[in-house]
């Protein structure tokens, strides 16, 4: 029955998240990236979209978890925006963690939120490579 | 009047000391301030009076004597005080306990701590519905058997066990049952004579009295023999030595006294609110699983799973609304279901959803309005966002 005490950033967060939602995986200019699993308790789904400058312009998240794995979803899907594909993953769960003040047993939600987001931009190139 | 923010629903974690009670403890911090050990001044005199008219309260509420109340720093201390000293008085008869796997962790832990130290012990599962079935129950019970622990009703699931049953299946072979009567007291009759136990644990914070103090019923006729676990001044004839804690002891009777007489009637206004809940949450939601028996059940208790949501999740979306608890916690992102949830045969994935609603002596009809009210809201929003509904399980 414990509860864990978060800050202010995940609280507003976990009320109110930005960009939380979903597109078809087959759209264009969509890649696709998933971790965890419902039966582990914790489960992100990520979605970056690329625009014509090859960088990401928009983003998307679903997540299956506690209040820590919601906010690292949506700031991570906050993060992204502006960033190319190529960068995503410089993005280190450590900065995640830090920024939303996370406490010390929740730093694998972070952890989550950025191997989504790695998949995401390697689901992009894949299909980008493969369109040719 | 508007309802207080947040709503309180969480009473089977605690409950607010009633002031009627606050009230009577009050002097007994500095003007009966005497201890009660103190036998040679009235200062002293006084304290054991308060004492000894509020185990006379305390037994009042369960049908036993007063010379059959032992004061205790809580339940968990009455549990440990009662399981590990039936165990080592009766040592020579054996050292098999038989317990539950719903009981809660101040069972479970004292029993796992009495394996290390060369017991035997079988945790006897639940039905799906959370009860203990006799038949299975009964074939745990071994030549060597002692004691066995069956709580009266459960702290997540709020189901209550067929006690009495249990007791007969336990004497009929010399063992003796101890009861966790920690969420039932002073909510739903316990009499310890009808259940027939031998030893019974009860805490004062979980019925509008003062945290830090609790009592163990130790029967006397046929008289149950304790090894005391905390030694090293005689108090309470010998079987838990420190200075009472007269100002908890004194509103630990006056909860006892004032849960006896108003139990009746609040039992009833409860079940009708706890009831109202359900009906709220599924015309807002459908379909709202509740876990465990609904007839067997202590009125003030609703547990549900929120198909899709993590209960956690939904605490914090709630908590400036309405103060509830879930039944898991996560940690390093490798998440312990309940152990309840667990043997009641439910899935992780079912566990995640579950949260417990507590009502209480001051919950409203708008309370529990606004309650529901905000629990749909946040529960619609929780599914809108989980990756479950895509229906791509990971």
């Amino acid at each position: 029955m414990t509860a864990t005490a978060y800050s202010e950033a995940v609280r507003e967060r976990c009320r109110e998240p930005r960009r939380a939602g979903a597109w078809p995986e087959d759209d264009r200019g969509v890649g696709t990236g998933s971790a965890g699993s419902l039966d582990a308790g914790a489960w992100t789904r990520l979605q970056v979209h690329v625009a014509a400058d090859g960088r990401i312009d928009d983003t998307r998240f679903k997540v299956f978890g506690c209040s820590a794995a919601i906010a690292c979803a949506s700031f991570v899907a906050d993060r992204l925006v502006g960033a190319l594909p190529g960068e995503v993953p410089a993005l280190a769960a450590a900065d995640v963690a830090a920024a939303l003040d996370l406490p010390g047993d929740k730093h694998a939600m972070a952890a989550l939120a950025t191997e989504a987001a790695r998949g995401a931009a390697e689901d992009w190139e894949r299909k980008t490579a493969a369109r040719g | 009047m508007a309802s207080a923010r947040p709503i309180y629903l969480d009473h089977h974690a605690t409950t607010p000391v009633d002031p009627r009670v606050l009230e009577q403890m009050l002097p007994y911090f500095n003007q009966i301030f005497g201890n009660a050990s103190s036998r040679q001044h009235a200062f002293g005199w006084r304290a054991d009076e308060a004492v000894e008219r509020a185990r006379q309260q305390v037994a009042q509420l369960i049908g036993a004597r007063a010379k059959e109340i032992v004061f205790t720093s809580g339940a968990t201390e009455a549990n440990s005080l009662a399981i590990r000293g039936a165990v080592a008085a009766r040592r020579s008869l054996g050292a098999h306990v038989v317990t539950v796997t719903t009981e809660h962790k101040a069972v479970l832990d004292v029993c796992a701590s009495l394996e290390r130290e060369g017991c035997t012990v079988t945790r006897v599962p639940v039905e799906g519905d959370g009860r203990v079935d006799l038949d299975r129950f009964a074939a745990a019970l071994r030549p060597d058997t002692v004691l066995a622990s069956v709580m009266i009703a459960n702290n997540e699931i709020g189901v209550v066990q067929p006690v009495a049953d249990l007791a007969r299946a336990c004497h009929a072979r010399g063992v003796w049952l101890h009861t966790d009567a920690v969420q039932a007291a002073g909510h739903v009759p316990v009499d310890v004579n009808a259940l027939d136990v031998d030893l019974a644990s009860f805490s004062a914070h979980k019925m509008y009295g003062p945290k830090g103090v609790g009592a163990l019923y130790v029967r006397r006729t046929p008289k149950v023999e304790l090894v005391p676990q905390l030694v090293g001044g005689g108090q309470e004839r010998g079987l838990r030595a420190g200075t009472l804690n007269v100002p908890g002891i004194v509103g630990l009777g006056a909860a006892a006294a004032i849960g006896r007489a108003e139990m009746a009637a609040e039992a009833g206004r409860v079940a009708g609110l706890r009831d109202r809940l359900l009906e709220a949450l599924r015309r807002g939601l459908g379909d709202v699983t509740v876990n465990g028996s609904q007839t067997f059940r202590l009125p003030h208790n609703l547990h549900v799973a929120f198909e899709g949501v993590d209960g956690e999740a939904l605490m914090t979306s709630l908590a400036d609304d309405v103060a509830v608890s879930s039944g898991s916690a996560c940690a390093s992102g490798s998440r312990e279901p309940s152990h309840v949830m667990t043997a009641l045969g439910r899935t992780a994935a079912d566990s995640w959803g579950a949260v417990r609603f507590g009502l209480g002596r001051s919950t409203t009809a708008e309370d529990i309005d606004t309650a529901a009210a905000r629990v749909c809201e946040h529960v619609s929003r929780l599914r809108a966002m989980s990756p479950v509904a895509l229906g791509t399980r990971a």
